[in-house]
């Protein structure tokens, strides 16, 4: 939507696409099979459009949600009302902004009656935000937002973060209008100079100012069609994004605790390890403190959490377990898109599931390295859950990992 | 040796298909070569299968697609003389099976919901080279609620262990291979649902610490850049999976003119 600005045409000049036409029925006078060729093709355009090779992705994350909770959020064009609509969702988006970026740190703002509120500040620990979204139902919306407080009050939160990690902000911005106590012009600029990237997801219309906020930090504008549009619109933010102009990189001391009891090369854990100690994590809640043996230690100063990943508030380390660094590793290495090709009567079944090809299907798909057929249902599990293509990892050639 | 533990497998097989007639069943071999579907077979060509009187029809069409499939997998590693060395291609073959789970679960219709889980048998050590092939697929399984469980014979494997423990499955390491089929009968054949009221082995901890890329040693405390997320057990200026040089943190030299003034004052 970004660049329609200058060649958008008038509908009455024919600029929009007539998608009734498409739609065409077969010798049976069904419907069905056309429809789900047409939702399978356009799975795979988008699919295909965001697989843009081996790019730098910003994997520590640093966002922070601002939640509108102005007096228009109580209108009802999304059920229930919007504001319950939107947190609904943000549930579902914080849930998998954790699943997909274990070391990400998220926090939440709201903004209504001219002000900026702080809900949670910048934490991994997903249950908190959970936790606070929903207590957050029973707010009510009044006033009007301001988009400059917000910023800048997420901005005073990011400015002390690493330089290494990327840094962004996620407005949900339900209003027309913002009132603000400057000139944005010089918050948009101060954006611009800690490399803050904006995105905004417009509830209503389309607002120019904010265009122009998310074009200037290189963040994305979208406004929503209807709820399905709008958990789409929220779950795209949930990929890392690449990495917009030059991002410091540098080594960043992690610690990795949980070694088992009895290690290999000799040294067995000493017994105050597993001892039943007081975590850390539930230390200031009074009523929830937790003492057991289980639970990890952290290697630099011997303090207990219950989970992880989590940053050590005694000595500052950031405690993670290999698989959590692994689950971004995919986007490292990944996958060629498939070719598609027209049915051969050699390959009868799909390669990754084992199903008969039929005559109705037409194309089925071919992977460049190991040249294994697979059907259109495996391409997209392949490419959205699996991204490993199964023809290369059975391959001995094409199995072993490309590492130095 | 290889006959006993074929045997128990089918036998393994053909017990789960016996629990419930709606329950299913798929085996996939593989080797240092290739994976394979053993059944349902693959070849399309249906085999005259004789069946004892009294055996049910299905557990002779699973024992005679079984040896026929191993039988080919295993002449076709011997007259391969390629001289590619790699380890057992355990991650593919997990890979196929997702594919194949994710597929049955689409073709039946919603009220008939599958509990999907696969059950590694393996005897080979963990393969550090298919170590994304092997996290991809572990968390793919995490996502899409399969449990996968694993019964190693001779060795231990740690990834596998990783594995178990990500989707909340059972890992055992028998100490004898004559028991296979009694393990395998007695820990892996009910369903998860009902194992928290079974006594099972107790489950093993899991070392979930890192392996730093430079040396493949494990490490308490490292090194990750933050471009591409990989481990370095020391500090070093650069990044040698993505390149990148890496911004040192020294605290900025003192210029010499303030030095001068400092000295003349």
């Amino acid at each position: 939507m970004a660049d329609e600005d200058e060649t958008k045409e008038y509908r009455w000049e024919s600029g929009y696409e007539k998608t009734w036409e498409a739609i065409k029925e077969d010798d049976d006078g069904l419907l069905e099979s056309n429809v789900a060729d047409l939702v399978a093709r356009a799975k795979r355009k988008r699919a295909a459009l965001k697989d843009t090779g081996a790019i730098q992705l910003g994997m520590m994350r640093h966002l922070f949600v601002v939640v509108d909770a102005s007096a228009c959020m109580f209108l009802q064009d999304l059920k229930p009302t919007r504001f319950l609509c939107v947190l609904k969702l943000l549930e579902v988006f914080v849930h998998e902004f954790f699943d997909l970026n274990p070391i990400s740190q998220l926090g939440i703002l709201t903004t209504k009656m001219k002000r900026s509120e702080q809900i949670t500040v910048l934490a991994g620990n997903q249950k908190k935000h959970i936790e606070a979204l929903q207590q957050l139902k029973d707010l009510s919306c009044e006033g009007e937002p301001s988009l400059q407080n917000s910023l800048e009050r997420a901005m005073n939160g990011l400015k002390n973060m690493p330089a290494y990690s990327s840094r962004e902000i996620l407005v949900l911005f339900g209003s027309l209008t913002t009132c603000d106590p400057g000139d944005i012009q010089k918050t948009i600029k101060s954006l611009k100079d800690n490399n803050i990237r904006v995105s905004i997801i417009g509830l209503a219309a389309e607002v120019r100012i904010c265009q122009e906020i998310a074009k200037k930090t290189g963040g994305t504008y979208n406004v929503l069609i209807d709820d399905h549009h709008l958990k789409e619109l929220i779950l795209n933010q949930v990929q890392p994004p690449a990495v917009a102009g030059s991002m410091e990189a540098s080594l960043v001391k992690m610690g990795f605790p949980g070694a088992s009891p009895i290690v290999n090369d000799g040294t067995s854990d000493s017994s105050a390890d597993h001892a039943p100690a007081y975590c850390l994590c539930h230390i200031e809640s009074e009523t929830s403190s937790l003492m057991g043996p289980n639970g990890y230690n952290c290697p630099q100063c011997g303090s207990r959490y219950c989970e992880l990943p989590v940053e050590c508030k005694q000595c500052g380390l950031t405690l993670v377990s290999a698989p959590h660094l692994a689950r971004s590793y995919h986007h490292l290495f990944p996958i060629k898109p498939f070719i598609e090709r027209a049915q051969v009567r050699e390959t009868t079944h799909c390669f990754a599931c084992a199903k008969l090809f039929v005559e109705a299907e037409t194309n089925v798909y071919e992977c460049e390295n190991c040249n294994q057929i697979v059907c259109l249902d495996c391409d997209l599990f392949i490419r959205e859950t699996l991204h490993t293509c199964p023809g290369c990892a059975s391959d001995p050639v094409t199995a072993q990992m490309k590492t130095n | 040796m290889m006959n006993r533990i074929f045997d128990s497998l089918i036998a393994f097989g053909n017990a789960h298909l016996m629990q419930a007639s709606h329950n299913k069943l798929a085996i996939i071999a593989c080797n240092s070569k290739s994976t394979k579907f053993l059944y349902p077979s693959m070849d399309g060509t249906s085999r005259s299968y004789h069946n004892r009187p009294g055996q049910y029809d299905m557990f002779a069409k699973v024992d005679s697609d079984v040896r026929h499939g191993l039988g080919e997998l295993i002449l076709n590693d011997m007259t391969d003389n390629d001289s590619t060395k790699s380890d057992s291609l355990l991650g593919g073959a997990m890979a196929r099976a997702l594919s194949y789970i994710h597929r049955v679960q689409r073709e039946l219709s919603l009220s008939h919901q599958l509990k999907p889980r696969v059950l590694v048998v393996s005897g080979s050590c963990d393969s550090a080279l298919q170590y994304m092939t092997f996290m991809n697929v572990f968390f793919t399984a995490q996502k899409e609620n399969v449990v996968i469980d694993c019964c190693m014979m001779d060795t231990d494997s740690g990834l596998l262990q990783q594995g178990c423990d990500i989707t909340g499955g059972q890992y055992l390491h028998i100490p004898s291979v004559a028991g296979l089929l009694e393990y395998l009968l007695w820990v892996f054949l009910p369903s998860p649902s009902c194992r928290s009221k079974i006594v099972l082995p107790p489950p093993t901890k899991v070392d979930y610490r890192a392996a730093c890329f430079c040396h493949h040693k494990l490490v308490d405390i490292g090194w990750v850049c933050s471009v591409c997320l990989s481990i370095f057990c020391k500090f070093s200026i650069m990044c040698t999976t993505c390149n990148t040089e890496f911004k040192l943190n020294r605290p900025a030299i003192v210029p010499a003119k303030s030095k001068k003034r400092a000295r003349i004052e």
